[in-house]
């Protein structure tokens, strides 16, 4: 005795499991490494071209953003990575840059940290930056025009242009091979090149407990049997377009997804109902995108309707109230 | 399979340093330092001045309130002090600080024959000898075994599931049959109540030996407990063991369970049989920072230093000194405070065990602190809600139905320091 202690005044629990947020967003990405290497196979080095544009773009926009606000930057969560990286593989491969890289502007800068920043977002930012370059696409024809002479383009584009399989599913068109359509198919969007690698990035999260089958699983069963009810094909729609992206990475985003199981079944199921609803009755394409930011909206009415019972509480109370708005906190660090 | 209680979760339990080492008496200090409350409820006024002589086993302080719990002093010496000192729990107490004899005189008490006193006579030497809850709480027994209920199970909790201490495993392996006996009195107390031992499966050896014990005595049962955290909590203790659920903000009594901690029952024994004081108790010595962890008996009121001087100090890489469990317990800044009668370990903890949260990041919503709720509570909202001062939005997610067993904290990958700010929305 007699050392000089340095005994820490700390308030309990004396210890933690572990676990960061920073483990989990790169363990998503690394589930996302399957569905890039085939994509890279196939529009060769257009995928990591496009990948680095998001991935700066989200990192520059996050120090802006926090910076701005009065606020330390917190790269090292690796939120602002996966971000750029589900942004970039929602695009189609030949999209131009400057497109991608506005995408993720509006996804990080607005959606997330202009809220109150990672976990304060009420919508999936990823989708939110991907749907609002569709919906402001009209304005976007300026940029378009400004940055033409600057476009980057590599070899492994050229096929790019035949029609995906969803929109072959909708006009009616012959289509692929099933089983190649699984394991490996060219066509939409980056993360749509195969069904097969975004299952197993889906069961790695599974297993590494990031996610719970809940979302997945409803949703994707709400799509089949939805489907399969209005006479389509229901494999096809399961392994089509953003589906599995969506509700193997999007829908089960933490921030944005119900906190209890109760509430992600219900969650799922909704999703999975707008997306046919999308598919079938309206616009072909961006179903899942917009299903998942519509639910998004809901997800504190989902939390605040699903209460479950306290321990040796008669009947769940009803909670009136729910305010969650990242403004207040701005000024924390 | 082992009953247990919903939710909670599997913490790494750190028991394998300490669980097979007996219990070994602690040489004995040069000063206590006594804290006139170590129970929940009325303060105690002390019964002894400054310079006045005092026996072993001598009650110092007392108070006529309805809930208290008398303190004595476990070794003779002579009054120095009485006066505030630091305690446990950080705060500050009136003390009464003795300068203990180098020699002693052991007390001699006399065994009675049990089945001759009355129940009056019973709850009034639980109420003499100062026993209060030894699990933690500190809560009055005599006040807990005269429920305003009648009483169908009394539950023995021997289930320990707080990670690192293991006094309470030792206990039953080693004073099995004082602690059985104990019961049998309270058992009696409460008019004849069914006795349960919930003993978590990671003491299989306990198991073993208090069913051995309990083969030929009709109306008490050993049922193991899966390991989980917070098994021994007291509602989820009654739920795995009974399957009665208590209602949210009714104590046990309410569904005709009475619970006592294994210690406490071990030390009505000794009162009521010989009317001998609550001055001494099991402490748990543990951590990767202890040079020398064990189980250790030791006078109440034993400065914290005196335990780690004379078990080889602690190593140089603790950063955190904690008295109590570590999910529950209170890290230490000075070494001053004195171990009292519900302090159960010792623990001298490295950097990579312990939590802490100087940049928490906010709550991203993961689930896991629902997950594993054992109340069934949102601490996510009752977190965010608390920091931001919304303190009636807190409230409604359930702040003060808390009991502040830490797994949210535990397992927030986050790191926000929920149970303070569950703490901070209960004291507005």
């Amino acid at each position: 005795m007699g050392t000089d202690l340095n005994l820490q005044a700390a308030s309990s629990p004396h210890l933690h499991a572990g676990d960061q947020v920073s483990t989990a967003m790169r363990d998503v990405t690394i589930a996302l490494l399957p569905v890039t290497l085939v994509a890279c196979y196939f529009f060769k080095f257009n995928v990591p071209f496009l990948i680095m544009v998001c991935v700066l773009t989200a990192m520059f926009t996050e120090v802006l953003f926090r910076r701005a606000m009065g606020k330390k930057p917190q790269l090292h969560d690796g939120s602002a990575i996966l971000t750029g990286v589900l942004v970039a593989l929602s695009f189609s491969a030949a999209t131009p840059w400057w497109l991608a890289s506005a995408a993720t502007f509006i996804a990080v800068g607005f959606a997330k940290e202009y809220l109150g920043g990672l976990g304060w977002n009420r919508f999936n930012p990823a989708l939110f930056g991907r749907v609002s370059v569709i919906l402001f696409a009209p304005w976007l024809v300026y940029l378009n025009n400004e940055f033409f002479y600057w476009r980057v383009s590599f070899p492994g584009i050229d096929t790019v242009t035949q029609a995906t399989p969803l929109t072959m599913l909708q006009m009616g068109l012959p289509l692929p091979n099933m089983g190649t359509f699984f394991i490996a198919t060219q066509g939409g969007g980056i993360a749509e090149s195969s069904a097969l690698a975004l299952i197993l990035g889906g069961l790695y999260l599974l297993y590494k407990k990031h996610i719970t089958w809940h979302i997945p699983v409803s949703m994707l069963a709400t799509v089949f049997i939805g489907t399969a009810l209005l006479g389509q094909h229901p494999v096809y729609h399961l392994l089509s377009g953003g589906l599995l992206l969506g509700a193997f990475y999007m829908a089960t985003d933490w921030v944005t997804s119900p906190i209890t199981k109760k509430g992600q079944i219900i969650f799922g199921v909704c999703i999975g109902i707008i997306v046919v609803v999308f598919r079938v009755l309206l616009a072909p394409t961006e179903g899942v995108a917009f299903a998942i930011l519509i639910m998004n909206a809901f997800v504190p009415l989902i939390d605040r309707l699903t209460r479950r019972k306290k321990f040796g509480e008669e009947k769940a109370q009803l909670i009136k109230q729910t305010v969650s708005t990242g403004a207040n906190v701005a000024v924390k660090s | 399979m082992a009953k247990t209680f919903e939710r909670g979760m599997d913490i790494p339990h750190y028991k394998e340093q300490t669980e097979h080492l007996p219990v070994q008496e602690l040489p004995q200090p040069t000063e206590l330092i006594i804290p006139l409350k170590q129970h929940i409820g009325a303060p105690n006024r002390r019964l002894v001045s400054v310079g006045e002589r005092v026996k072993a086993g001598q009650k110092i302080g007392d108070s006529d309130a309805a809930i208290s719990a008398p303190v004595h002093t476990g070794l003779s010496g002579t009054v120095r002090e009485i006066g505030s000192r630091i305690t446990m729990t950080g705060q500050l107490e009136d003390c009464v600080v003795i300068d203990v004899d180098p020699e002693q005189e052991p007390a001699s008490y006399t065994a009675d024959d049990v089945s001759q006193l009355s129940t009056e006579e019973i709850r009034r030497r639980i109420r003499e000898a100062g026993i209060v809850g030894m699990g933690g709480a500190g809560f009055p027994t005599h006040v807990k075994v005269n429920p305003p209920t009648t009483i169908d199970y009394l539950i023995l909790n021997g289930c320990e599931c707080e990670p690192f201490l293991t006094c309470d495993h030792r206990l039953m392996l080693e004073e099995a049959e004082e602690m059985i006996a104990g019961a049998r009195i309270l058992s009696k107390v409460l008019g004849g109540a069914k006795v349960i031992f919930g003993i978590e499966e990671n003491k299989m050896d306990a198991i073993e030996v208090i069913k051995k014990k309990l083969a030929k005595e009709p109306g008490m049962e050993v049922v193991p407990l899966k390991v989980k955290y917070p098994q021994g909590a007291e509602k989820q203790l009654i739920y795995a063991a009974t399957g009665r659920v208590v209602p949210l903000g009714k104590l046990p009594a309410e569904v005709n369970v009475v619970v006592q901690n294994v210690a406490t029952v071990k030390a009505v024994w000794d009162a009521v049989k010989y009317r001998r004081p609550l001055t001494e108790r099991i402490v748990t010595l543990t951590g990767p920072g202890a040079v020398q962890p064990g189980n250790y008996r030791v006078v109440i009121g034993t400065p914290l230093s005196h335990l780690l001087n004379c078990t080889g100090g602690i190593r140089s890489d603790v950063v955190r000194i904690v008295m109590g469990g570590p999910m529950t317990g209170f890290a230490q800044t000075t070494l001053d405070a004195p171990l009292v009668k519900g302090c159960g370990g010792v623990l001298a903890l490295t950097s990579d065990l312990v939590r802490s949260s100087p940049e928490y990041l906010a709550c991203v919503r993961c689930g896991k602190c629902v997950d594993h709720c054992p109340m069934g509570l949102y601490p996510n909202y009752i977190g965010m809600y608390g920091e931001l001062g919304r303190y009636n939005l807190a409230k409604e997610w359930g702040a003060l139905d808390c009991f502040e067993c830490g797994i949210c904290a535990y397992v927030c990958p986050s790191h926000r320091p929920i149970v303070d700010f569950v703490r901070h929305v209960k004291r507005a």
